[in-house]
């Protein structure tokens, strides 16, 4: 059986563009989440999100997700030191949800408003599929190339769909990951469900009140294990194995049991023939929702028993970043890995007695886990669970 | 590795909807381009009422097709089913209508109903729901070729074991805007239409299992990009996908009895199909076809070709389903005698 390893990430996140900028922040604790600047928010309950804080490189005619994306996967490409001819085999797997909307909404917008039509061409950056074109022509990235749409598990799926091509030798190299910039749809949409907290976001916290969007790219490079340590690449985990479910219950609402998500974690599991004992970490999907944040609780328990698995919530400090979430979170699963340190879920200050797990509180937590998982869930009841080993096996 | 058979197909398309023998039927009728979207009535025959009330129309068409296929495969129970939707737009008309309330009414005027159907996934979200897949689900997004790579995709899932059987396909509903920007960027002439179309994929031992009816075995499945820039084209002619497809069925180009082509008018697209698919078949040149002219071109007629590849088998070898997106993206499917 082939083993899938990571040997490069990028990331660009609420804390800056690069991999040490979002580590830092998350082993600091620190919120991002701040007054939106980039979207209306007048009249709205929540105007709040985490923005990406810096001025984003690359060319203007091009989305800001594209360009999001665009600088995490040069990061990731350079990080592995993949050459030219390795990118021409290199598949590109993208999880998107919004691609150029922010940039279409300002042209909808103002044809709504009868002001002079301004050129249509600013509409192919429109979809998601946007991404995958803009950064496989830009890096050179020749292999089969593909963008998946599983609402917010969408950077999860990738990594996910990545490895099997991997290991079914469709391509020896992948990058995979998830995109998404803050949108007015995304903003106005989570408003009218009534699940954003006025307030920064506070996973698994008795006093919890809803999630706090976010925006952000994260992009691995993953690779069959051999060919990895042939060219002598440096090897930060090994993707060990992933579970992919559907709740096939409601569009919007997770399974109140939590039975999709309790088979994706075990199909992990099973697939990678590690004991749930082994795993000493999980990367929640943890979006602060009331009902969200009580059912993953549920079903982490019921998967691996109560108290013992440290479960943080990183979207406490970086906020819920979409498509890019499951990326995002996967990197930071990588890195308490290779680092020992779990990051902390930020503003938890009250337990929640029916989060039945140390959450890691505000403050990051020196540890060595052997493995660990990360959680996303998205709308369709879409359930992805990524194993991550330290050790190489 | 698994064996991937087909064993049902279904469609809603502007022409006709149905299973494999409406499709039988359609392929044989003149080719001729049929109206570019599908008649509110024939959806209202494939949806309850209520139903209709709760569904967007792209999701209506998605699922009215996911049902069709698997009635067409005798499958009874969703168990072990996966669903892979290929899709370009979207349901772009429900995000429309949701930015459009905030627009006129500000915040008061948002649909939290609508919300989810900004999301691409609406179509499958809804589509599993209503057949109970509950094994994987992936909704991928392309120009052109978004059909034939849900194909692919899932040929690869159930031949890797993480399924035993998917709906695969394509749905995507014809928006007026849509129309007009297309129309600008210069692609006006092309047979676009709207609909959606699924095959059922199954492990061929899970398949003679339940005894059903295979239309035919598909034998290999690749995609590969092609260097061109988005939405644009390339200069290469070399198809790696035809090469690793032919591979993995264990096939040479000259066994190739028939191709199905995603041609629709777009000619520059078209002629740079062509050249890739001379040089990947030369000097054999089997017959070409497109169901453009019967069914329009949209993300669910790239798995409409397979199915027609599977009903005429009869073919000595085998068929090639072809498709190149402006971008490079380009998907191969070798279908043959099961």
């Amino acid at each position: 059986m082939t083993a899938v390893v990571v040997t490069g990430l990028g990331v660009v996140s609420p804390f800056g563009a690069g991999v040490k900028a979002y580590w830092n922040g998350l082993v600091a604790g620190a919120c991002a989440i701040r007054p939106a600047t980039l979207i209306e928010t007048e009249g709205f309950r929540c105007r709040l999100a985490a923005e990406v804080p810096e001025r984003v490189g690359g060319s203007a005619r091009r989305s800001r997700a594209d360009r999001l994306a665009l600088a995490a996967a040069r990061e990731a490409l350079g990080d592995a030191g993949l050459g030219r001819e390795e990118r021409a085999e290199a598949a590109l797997i993208v999880g998107a949800v919004g691609g150029g909307m922010l940039e279409a909404e300002a042209w909808y917008w103002s044809r709504f408003r009868g002001e002079p039509a301004k050129d249509a061409r600013a509409l192919r950056s429109t979809f998601p599929l946007s991404h995958a074109a803009v950064l496989g022509s830009a890096l050179g990235l020749g292999g089969p190339r593909e963008t998946l749409v599983t609402a917010c598990s969408s950077g999860a799926a990738s990594l996910a769909v990545a490895a099997d091509l991997i290991a079914a030798g469709e391509a020896p190299v992948a990058l995979a990951g998830g995109v998404d910039a803050l949108t007015r749809i995304c903003f106005m949409g989570f408003n009218a469900l009534r699940l954003l907290d006025p307030e920064p976001c506070r996973p698994f916290d008795r006093d919890r009140r809803g999630m706090s969007i976010g925006e952000g790219a994260a992009f691995v490079v993953l690779e069959d294990r051999m060919r990895a340590r042939a060219r002598g690449a440096r090897i930060y985990a090994e993707l060990a194995g992933y579970g992919m479910t559907t709740d096939a219950f409601h569009v919007t609402s997770p399974h109140p049991d939590g039975e999709g998500m309790v088979r994706a974690m075990r199909s992990a599991l099973e697939r990678s023939g590690v004991a749930p004992g082994a795993v000493g970490y999980a990367n929640a999907h943890g979006t602060a929702t009331p009902q969200n944040d009580r059912i993953e609780a549920r079903a982490l328990r019921e998967v691996f028993g109560e108290g013992r698995l440290l479960v943080s919530s990183t979207k406490s400090m970086i906020g819920h970043t979409m498509a890019a979430a499951g990326a995002l979170e996967a990197v930071a699963t990588v890195l308490a890995l290779g680092h020992e340190v779990i990051p902390p879920t930020a503003n938890h200050t009250t337990p929640d007695p029916e989060v039945a797990f140390d959450c890691v509180p505000v403050v990051a937590r020196e540890a060595a886990v052997e493995f660990a998982i990360s959680n996303s869930f998205g709308f369709g009841g879409q359930n992805v669970t990524l194993l991550f080993g330290r050790t190489e096996r | 590795m698994r064996r991937v058979v087909v064993t049902g197909v279904g469609f809603v398309t502007p022409a006709v909807a149905g299973g494999r023998a409406a499709l039988a039927a359609a392929l044989t009728g003149r080719a001729v381009p049929a109206p570019a979207r599908v008649a509110g009535g024939v959806l209202a025959e494939l949806i309850e009422r209520d139903e209709a009330r709760r569904l967007s129309r792209a999701c209506q068409l998605a699922v009215a097709a996911g049902r069709l296929a698997l009635a067409d495969a005798g499958r009874e129970g969703a168990d072990g089913l996966g669903m892979i939707v290929g899709t370009e737009f979207g349901d772009l008309a429900s995000t429309l209508s949701f930015v459009d309330g905030y627009l006129r009414r500000g915040p008061q005027g948002l649909s939290p109903l609508l919300f989810p159907n900004t999301v691409m996934n609406a179509m499958a979200a809804t589509a599993t729901i209503a057949v109970r897949a509950r094994e994987l689900s992936l909704t991928l997004n392309a120009p052109t070729v978004a059909g034939e790579l849900a194909v692919a995709r899932a040929a690869s899932l159930i031949r890797a074991d993480r399924i035993e059987a998917a709906l695969a396909g394509g749905v995507d509903e014809l928006d007026p805007l849509v129309e007009e920007v297309l129309g600008s960027m210069g692609a006006g002439d092309e047979l676009r239409g709207e609909g959606a179309g699924f095959v059922v994929l199954e492990a061929e031992e899970a398949a003679r299992a339940r005894g059903a009816r295979v239309l035919g075995e598909l034998a290999g499945a690749a995609s590969r990009a092609l260097s061109a820039r988005s939405y644009g084209l390339g200069r290469r002619t070399a198809s790696r996908a035809i090469a690793a497809a032919l591979e993995q069925a264990g096939l040479r180009a000259a066994e190739i009895g028939r191709v199905f082509t995603s041609a629709s008018g777009d000619d520059r697209r078209n002629r740079w199909e062509e050249a890739l698919l001379d040089a990947a078949l030369a000097p054999h040149r089997p017959p070409r076809t497109t169901l453009a002219a019967h069914v329009r071109r949209h993300a669910g007629s790239g798995p409409l070709a397979v199915a027609a590849a599977a009903l005429g088998a009869a073919v000595s070898g085998g068929a090639l389903v072809y498709a190149v997106a402006r971008g490079g993206t380009h998907v191969a499917l070798v279908v043959r005698r099961p």
